[in-house]
């Protein structure tokens, strides 16, 4: 029995993965999915040009790096001039991070960039943009990734396919012909979340893995080597498993949405909302959301020195990350529990076309 | 116990607060039966119950003893073809009904046979390899066709199957449930095209707003329409003698001589009495050429019991 079950599930699967990949109406999802790998591919190009820059620069105005890095406020403009040329100047009234002054001038010795700002011969602030290093660029990867890719990108992605898996077919008045079979409706609903699944997995994962090597590309090999020599690797699996857990849930979550509502668009904003304000929800409550389980999984922990108002940063709670034990039986569960409501669901499952 | 009937048992279905049937309680026999009745009566709904598709309100539904609630066992033994004029996209006649066959865990093997034999059956086999999007009306109505008697089944459930068929295919469509009904098999079908009805059912069941109104073979059906006097049509050599002669009974309520005068048509209250009577009749002077029922058909039992309720509202 459970062989036959198995094949039964592997056609609906074949079915579903030939409409999941290749729908027009999903074209979205994968723009979604592959924006910040744009994002990174113009980095990877940009910032290797950036550092060319900087060297013919040096070349052509050159300046002593240990000399640029020794200017303090208040040094005159005279001891300054020590350090080498400048190859950018500029008088009047001038702001550098939010510091007035009425000259600016810009240093470099090839790998950094230094803005120094005088107002009446003295430097009164400078400003230091050292090449990105790869622990950079893992802490941009870590922001990325836990605000836009997974509360946006996954979060958006699951919405369009496993929403679709039931209601889509619901619209397209084709849902009947799986309901003319026998096939257990669990069996169904099984078949279809596995084939969301896999296509989410696929589609995300492969997103995720191409932006982290995008995300190493513009630096040299030896620190590519040390980084996956140190917490590289583990950083990586780490990202690629979250990703899937991320589909794991949030699909489940919107499978049951397409089965339980006529219009999903109702619980779907609802659960946006419940994510979205998980970061002011008090410690229990923010045990009962995804996003949390799924940032407590996340290697890097994302920077939280947002530009929120005084008064919002009062109401940010902070609690301890879940441990990765808790953290993946959190998903797990909450998964199981979903499906089990909607194979319930699926057995009452009616045509009615005319209602929807 | 093994059971060859559809059971209907008190059966209600609502749409929240429209009635779709009401009451339904039906024993249906194998051979073809033909649910007939005005939009709205409730033949898509009866047959979306017995199919699962559709869960009663109340009452229950057995198919050759099988709930519609257990799809697993019970599309082992029926094929639907519903009204419902959409298909999974992008797949072509013969994926359409291999992919179908598929779900009921045959091999690749089983199904690409059981495919192709299907499509033959129902005449398609030059546009199987054609994409379904583009297939004629009559060209889905025979695919949906195909897929529902692709993997031989018991009974066979059509909505409307007839609809969008050229004369031809009509022709062998109908051969195709009879072919079905003499092998002691079911087929339930629904249809607006009364003629057709007439000519291919062995037994029918009359809708209206929700009710059963009549069910069972149509001369059984019209018999019981007692305030409606059948209607007799006549063939004789001497069509005025035969009136006078047929109104000397208290049963005969009118009597029409044929405006060719190749007879005459009775109205009568008791047809097996008139029968009996006519017996006597041909023994004596008047040479009776032929004798036919003129109102025993489902055009007319339709008249009678629907069309009058259709016109009192």
């Amino acid at each position: 029995m459970i062989k036959h079950w198995v094949s039964q599930t592997l056609a609906v699967m074949r079915l579903e993965l030939r409409k999941t990949f290749f729908a027009r109406r999903g074209l979205w999802v994968y723009l979604l999915a592959f924006a910040p790998v744009l994002l990174f591919v113009a980095h990877s190009i940009l910032a290797p040009r950036d550092q060319d820059r900087l060297a013919r620069l040096a070349k052509q105005h050159p300046a002593s790096g240990p000399a640029l890095r020794s200017i303090r406020v208040g040094d005159s403009r005279e001891e300054v001039e020590k350090a080498g040329e400048p190859y950018f100047q500029r008088s009047g009234r001038l702001r550098t991070e939010g510091v007035r002054g009425d000259t600016l001038a810009k240093y470099t010795d090839g790998r950094s960039d230094f803005y120094v700002l005088f107002e009446n011969g003295s430097v009164k602030h400078i400003r230091r943009i050292d090449p990105e290093s790869l622990s950079q660029g893992s802490l941009i990867f870590a922001t990325s990734f836990q605000t836009y890719f997974l509360r946006l990108a996954v979060f958006f992605g699951c919405v369009g396919i496993f929403i679709n898996l039931f209601r889509g077919e619901m619209l397209d008045k084709s849902l009947h012909f799986y309901l003319l079979t026998p096939i257990r409706r669990e069996i169904l609903m099984v078949g279809k979340y596995l084939a969301g699944l896999l296509a989410t997995v696929v589609i995300f994962t492969t997103s995720a893995a191409l932006q982290l090597v995008l995300m190493m590309w513009s630096f040299d090999h030896t620190s590519i080597a040390e980084y996956l020599a140190g917490p590289g690797w583990g950083q990586i699996l780490s990202y690629l498993a979250v990703t899937a857990l991320a589909c794991v849930g949030y699909g489940s979550v919107f499978l049951a949405a397409g089965m339980f509502f006529r219009n999903p668009i109702i619980p779907t904003v609802f659960v946006l909302l419940w994510e979205s304000v998980n970061v002011f929800l008090p410690a229990i409550l923010k045990k009962v959301s995804l996003i949390f389980y799924l940032q407590s999984l996340c290697p890097v922990v994302a920077p939280t020195d947002v530009k929120l108002p005084a008064a919002w940063k009062l109401l940010i709670s902070t609690v301890e990350p879940a441990t990765p034990l808790a953290a993946v039986s959190g998903i797990v569960v909450l998964t199981l529990l979903v499906l089990v409501a909607s194979g319930i669901r699926a057995r009452s499952l009616e045509i009615n076309y005319g209602a929807d | 116990m093994s059971d060859d009937q559809i059971r209907f048992e008190n059966v209600s279905r609502f749409y929240g607060e429209v009635l779709g049937v009401n009451r339904v309680t039906l024993a249906i026999p194998p051979g073809i039966t033909s649910l007939v009745g005005p939009n709205g009566a409730g033949k898509t709904t009866l047959m979306n119950l017995m199919t699962g598709l559709l869960q009663p309100s109340c009452g229950s539904i057995q198919v050759l003893g099988v709930s519609p609630s257990d799809p697993e066992r019970l599309f082992r033994m029926v094929g639907y073809a519903t009204q419902f004029d959409s298909f999974p996209k992008g797949l072509t006649g013969y994926q359409f009904i291999f992919c179908f066959l598929q779900l009921f865990g045959y091999s690749s093997t089983e199904c690409a046979k059981l495919a192709t034999h299907a499509i033959d059956r129902v005449h398609l086999s030059d546009a199987a390899g054609r994409n379904v999007a583009g297939y004629s009306k009559g060209m889905r109505q025979r695919i949906r066709l195909a897929q529902a008697l692709a993997h031989d089944p018991r009974v066979l459930v059509l909505d409307e199957p007839l609809n969008g068929l050229d004369p031809l295919v009509r022709g062998e469509t109908i051969s195709l449930f009879r072919q079905f009904a003499t092998e002691g098999r079911h087929v339930i079908v629904s249809s607006h095209v009364l003629h057709e009805v007439d000519m291919i059912s062995d037994q029918v069941i009359l809708l209206s707003g929700g009710y059963v109104v009549a069910e069972g073979q149509i001369h059984g059906v019209r018999s019981e329409i007692r305030e409606r006097p059948m209607q007799i049509l006549i063939r004789c050599d001497r069509p005025s003698a035969m009136a006078s002669k047929v109104f000397e009974q208290d049963h005969v309520v009118e009597a029409q001589l044929l405006a060719d005068g190749s007879g005459l048509l009775v109205k009568t209250s008791d047809a097996e009495r008139f029968y009996r009577m006519l017996n006597q009749i041909a023994l004596g002077d008047i040479r009776i050429e032929g004798v036919a029922p003129a109102d025993d058909n489902v055009n007319s039992v339709y008249e009678y019991l629907i069309g009058s309720q259709e016109g009192a509202r």
